[in-house]
């Protein structure tokens, strides 16, 4: 009874508020929630005959099989997690770093440039990437084997290598996607007032110690955005990067095969949306419970923080 | 706690909001598309028009989809056609293409999500099996008499029996007869220059490769590319062991004993097949690197980076050529039918270019009407074909010539991928057909039918077992394929032990089932 | 004292120039690679692979795109004008709901924050995301299939709230309410000036998300005068890549000009050119100062 009284006395209260969400919630509403009925197909067999979805056969977890009918559910899983998390830790460290140094940068001109530059690399596409990896690394005419032979060294055959392919991996997803956490963090430092630092500088911390105890502290709200949302798709992701880098090289699989690429691969051949339908809903439950998990503890620490 | 559960019911009830939204929706938008309920519109058409010819009273807009790319001027092509068949059947066409982004994607939800879609293209390598027998086509065998009896009868009756499905046609097959069968390709100049033997069967081939190594070091003898079960074992099936097509899951049927149906995945001529493989890999045939090589082997031959391919049909060898001839006219290409070592050569099934009509096409009637005058109407079938002559081609000696070049010609020959509708008494060829002719009469001599093609797998008892072989494949099997592992036997041992494991005896097994039983209803052997 | 100071300063400096030096030759090398492989001759590069000076100069790839400028032209119509209405329009809802978000006296904002971001964990897949788009919105072969799909992302409008609510003081807000402003007023003449820093990275990157789409074209769009600049880049590598996989059985031969090596890379180039100049233009609203957080300390 209280809580009713609530809703409608904080609708007339803040209707304003209300109505500039309205738009927001409408699409999120509209563009996302309508097309979750579509998680029933992981329950069904697809048919043409029957032309509505809920008249089609129920058969229980049958989509499901082919995940564990290869053995390798907890491997992909394992594999996916691991990548993630070096991906979250890496990436953010490094884009903290280099937001950090850029801003105390004071050559206008240098600053304006490198930032554009370190930035570059989001714009290459993952198709574009592909092909100039085989181009870095083939056997008989990459870049890499030229520039040894002319040292002298003898050539290596990268694609022959599973281990060398998980630094590989994990260097190009830096290298194509610190600029943009970059970005943000570069943004948030400049929200910063001076008035932080010039106390601090009053009270004697020279310009490392201003670094650590006032920029890096103020940037923890960001990054406490950037890693729920990456923790939220922990099972996903990044496919692109995967496919594109290794393609069908099975000597590679074994330390770059992600749940995605197996999806991908696996069901290439067929017509039936059930089995994918099915591997994204164990995505998504393994990313909602690990969210709600680590969202809780994040409230306990400090309420500000919490996503929701 | 008591936080998240409130929320998670806010949630639920968000939910349930959502869901009835939606049923709200979905009748508005079944009222769009569904409401002509299905059994209305052909009875519509008897009730005005009786039993002979269709109702064209309404006009109506054809959807038709094509795979691949638009030609430039399309749109110039499709309004001439409206204008005459708005005169003929009170009906405006539209020609989508799917282009080549994520084709397979978009056919499969064009499909299967009910899309306004009148015509679309159908082949083996589109699953057209497989759809039908799941029901995503129309069945024309009670429409074709009625909505295009021309049609009907241009086509021969035995190929109206080869592409049905479960006793039903969902296809109009194209009539044009043409081999897409393998060959060696080879570069005749060099073999001539090295005296090297002409590639007749596999150790021709395979001296013809080490002359190439010994002589030319810069370059590779073979290319191979990425997708090596086709270019490697698909080939070898189907030259050295004479398999019957490219059968799925390491399953072997000689041509000659069909019946005959014997796992090859794990067994002594597979061993075999893939030292020869590593053995030619060691010896630098081909790359260390083909399974991520991102250049075509068409491309490779025609640049001179590589100096053969292990198979390639007779069409696109004889492209090959025009285009290396127009970069270096002094190269010479040679090619030699598998056909003339076996002795046997397939023209294509009948199931290879068709047009079919899906489910949920509203307007049948008229797509079909509209198809039987794309293919027997001579000015229909040539415009969508070759674009308009005088600007697009001229006629010359009887044969087709383009006006400009690849890049300022909006049209040129086929450019509408119209393989389907292909009609042998239209068709115009450039001069250069005269290759692939010559190569097509002398398979001609010892043709004998495709027996694989029409058959359509059901896999909806073994999908997990599939998809997960799928990956198997790829992981084990294609590093072996293109020789990357030392040690074959015990990579072929791996292979079998994960293969198992994700059910390949179940999927043979089932298979097999299927393929006799289609054999016997088909009455071969 | 302020000697000491001085030191580390320039060991700090050093430190920021070496490795942001470093990391943006680093950053830079691909692209020297990409930009000298569209100036190589297509049989160079099948030849002897890519390299950082070409070996043998060409300007072919770039003749060949712009023979017929036309298709280009308008791809790069589409793309712009779907770029500004979706970034101007994306803007303006996620402003507005991350502001309302972060307002401490918005009861259930926590609630709404819930809904939107549940969003990114659970989604039903492609086919009825598809089927929504053409059966249901009948967005299929306009502007609006290209727009609507990336107007909004939970990541955004949470990093906007995040903006809001450390450029914005709540004591600013409230005292605009005591002198009788109302909500949207407080949202437009004070909010919005002070997260200017904000407004432009969450512009930006909404800006390249719709300049880097392509998928949207793929999967909505028959008519070519509407396809997006990057889909024509992607669909000269599938052209290819399609060629590649399909085996010989399937007879398959394109007539038209099929696309070469050097080609792909120049139209990378000529792609992703115009957009490189958007973030410098941005930068300038990255300066300190054009905040008051200071109210808040």
């Amino acid at each position: 009874m209280r809580k009713k009284k609530g809703l409608l006395h904080e609708l007339s209260k803040n209707r304003i508020l209300f109505l500039m969400l309205l738009p927001t919630l409408l699409y999120f509403l509209i563009n996302n929630y309508f097309p979750m009925i579509g998680i029933y197909y992981a329950f069904v067999q697809f048919d043409f005959h029957s032309s509505n979805l809920f008249q089609m056969d129920f058969v229980g977890l049958k989509n499901f099989e082919f995940l564990w009918k290869s053995g390798k559910l907890l491997e992909l899983t394992l594999n996916t997690i691991g990548y993630n998390i070096a991906f979250i830790v890496l990436v953010n460290f490094l884009s903290i770093s280099v937001a950090v140094l850029l801003s105390e940068i004071k050559g206008k001109w240098f600053k304006k440039i490198t930032q554009s530059v370190l930035f570059l690399p989001y714009f290459v596409s993952f198709v574009i990437l592909s092909v100039i990896v085989f181009n870095l690394f083939n056997y008989d005419q990459g870049v890499l084997n030229t520039v040894l032979e002319r040292l002298g060294a003898e050539p290596v055959d990268l694609y022959s290598k599973p281990t060398a392919w998980i630094f590989l991996i994990i260097i190009f997803f830096l290298w194509k996607n610190f600029g943009y956490s970059m970005v943000i963090y570069l943004a948030t430092i400049t929200g910063i007032s001076d008035e932080y630092y010039e106390a601090a500088k009053i009270d004697g911390a020279n310009i490392f110690q201003r670094a650590w105890y006032i920029t890096v502290p103020m940037l923890k709200n960001t990054f406490v955005i950037l890693l729920l949302f990456a923790l939220g798709g922990i099972l996903k992701g990044q496919f692109d990067l995967f496919y594109q880098m290794v393609g069908n090289n099975g000597l590679l699989f074994s330390t770059t095969d992600i749940l995605d690429t197996y999806v991908y691969r696996s069901l290439r051949v067929t017509f039936d949306m059930g089995m994918a339908t099915a591997a994204g809903v164990y995505q998504s439950i393994f990313g909602f419970v690990l969210i709600m998990v680590v969202n809780t503890i994040i409230k306990k620490i400090n309420k500000e923080y919490a996503l929701f | 706690m008591a936080g998240i559960q409130k929320k998670a019911w806010a949630l639920v009830l968000s939910l349930v909001l959502a869901l009835s939204l939606l049923a709200a929706c979905s009748g508005n938008g079944g009222n769009n598309e569904a409401s002509p309920s299905p059994s209305a519109s052909p009875a519509d058409g008897q009730s005005s028009e009786g039993t002979t010819g269709i109702d064209t009273s309404k006009r109506v807009e054809l959807q038709l989809y094509m795979l691949g790319n638009a030609p430039k001027d399309m749109p110039k092509v499709e309004a001439q056609i409206n204008e005459w068949l708005l005169e003929d059947l009170n009906a405006t066409v539209k020609f989508n293409y799917t282009t080549w982004t994520d084709w397979d994607q978009k056919y499969k939800l064009l499909l299967s999500t009910g899309q306004d879609v009148d015509l679309i293209y159908t082949a083996e390598w589109t699953q057209y099996q497989q759809y039908a027998k799941n029901g995503a086509f129309l069945a024309l065998d009670e429409l074709l008499p009625k909505a295009a009896p021309a049609l009907q009868s241009f086509v021969p009756q035995e190929m109206w029996e080869a592409v049905k499905i479960d006793g039903s046609i969902y296809t109009v097959p194209s009539t044009y007869k043409e081999y897409v069968t393998g060959g060696f390709v080879w570069r005749e100049d060099l073999r001539a220059k090295y005296n090297l033997p002409k590639p007749v069967d596999m150790d021709t081939f395979e001296a013809y490769l080490a002359g190439i190594k010994a002589n030319e070091p810069d370059m590779q003898p073979v290319a191979v590319g990425a997708a090596v079960d086709a270019t490697l074992e698909d080939a070898l099936l189907d030259f050295y062991r004479q398999n019957v097509g490219a059968l799925p899951y390491g399953l072997l049927a000689p041509y000659k004993d069909p019946s005959n149906m014997v796992n090859y995945w794990g067994s002594a001529e597979h061993l075999e097949d893939l030292k020869r493989f590593k053995s030619w890999a060691d010896n630098g045939y081909f790359s260390k690197n083909e399974l991520n090589e991102t250049e075509s082997n068409q491309d490779k031959i025609i640049n001179g980076k590589a100096a053969a391919l292990f198979s390639d049909n007779p069409t696109r060898f004889n492209s090959m050529l025009n285009q290396m001839k127009t970069l270096h006219p002094d190269w010479e290409l040679g090619y030699h039918p598998f056909g003339l070592t076996n002795g046997y050569a397939t023209p294509v099934h009948p199931i290879h270019n068709g047009f079919a009509i899906p489910k949920n096409s509203k307007k049948a009637e008229r797509a079909l009407a509209f198809y039987e005058k794309l293919v027997t109407d001579k000015r229909y079938n040539q415009l969508a074909s070759y674009g308009f002559e005088g600007t697009n081609y001229t006629v010359e000696n009887g044969y087709y010539k383009p006006v400009g070049d690849n890049t300022t010609n909006g049209f040129v020959r086929e450019a509408s991928n119209s393989w389907a509708w292909r009609n042998p008494s239209f068709m115009i060829f450039e001069e250069s057909y005269d290759g692939i002719q010559a190569i097509f009469d002398e398979l001609d001599k010892i043709q004998v039918p495709d027996i694989y093609t029409g058959f359509a797998e059901d896999y909806t008892t073994y999908q997990a077992e599939r998809a997960a072989l799928e990956q198997v494949m790829k992981q084990y099997l294609f590093p072996l394929m293109a020789g990357q592992v030392d040690d074959v036997e015990g990579g072929l041992q791996t292979f079998m032990e994960k293969a198992n494991q994700a059910g390949l005896e179940k999927i043979q097994e089932s298979y097999k089932q299927q393929w006799l039983n289609y054999l016997q209803e088909k009455g071969i052997q | 004292m302020k000697i000491k100071e001085d030191s580390s300063t320039k060991w700090f400096r050093l430190l920021a120039y070496t490795v942001v030096l470093a990391g943006s030759i680093l950053c830079l090398l691909p692209f020297l690679l990409i930009i000298s492989a569209s100036l190589t001759s297509n049989e160079a590069i099948i030849r002897e692979g890519y390299n950082i000076i070409p070996s043998d100069f060409s300007f072919d790839a770039y003749k060949l795109i712009f023979l017929i400028p036309d298709d280009v032209i308008r791809a790069y119509g589409v793309t712009i004008f779907v770029t500004v209405v979706g970034t101007l329009l994306g803007l303006l809802l996620m402003t507005m709901a991350g502001y309302v978000l972060q307002r401490k006296d918005f009861k259930y904002r926590n609630f709404f924050s819930f809904f939107i971001y549940f969003t990114t964990l659970f989604g039903g897949g492609l086919v009825p995301y598809y089927m929504l788009i053409t059966n249901y919105l009948n967005f299929e072969n306009s502007m609006s299939a290209l727009i609507w799909p990336s107007l909004m992302t939970p990541f955004l409008i949470i990093l906007m709230r995040s903006f809001i609510n450390s450029a914005v003081p709540d004591e600013v807000v409230e005292s605009a309410k005591i002198d009788g402003a109302n909500d949207f007023v407080i949202y437009y003449r004070i909010v919005m000036p002070l997260a200017v820093p904000g407004l432009a990275t969450v512009g930006l990157f909404l800006a390249l998300h719709y300049w880097n789409d392509w998928f949207h074209s793929a999967l909505f769009i028959n008519d070519a005068a509407k396809y997006q600049l990057q889909f024509y880049l992607y669909n000269i590598i599938n052209t290819t890549n399609f060629l590649n996989s399909i085996g010989a059985g399937a007879g398959v031969v394109l007539s038209g000009p099929v696309p070469s090596e050097s080609m792909k890379m120049a139209m990378a180039v000529v792609v992703t050119g115009p957009i490189l100049f958007l973030y410098p233009f941005i930068q300038r609203y990255f300066v300190k100062g054009l905040t008051i957080g200071a109210v808040k300390g």
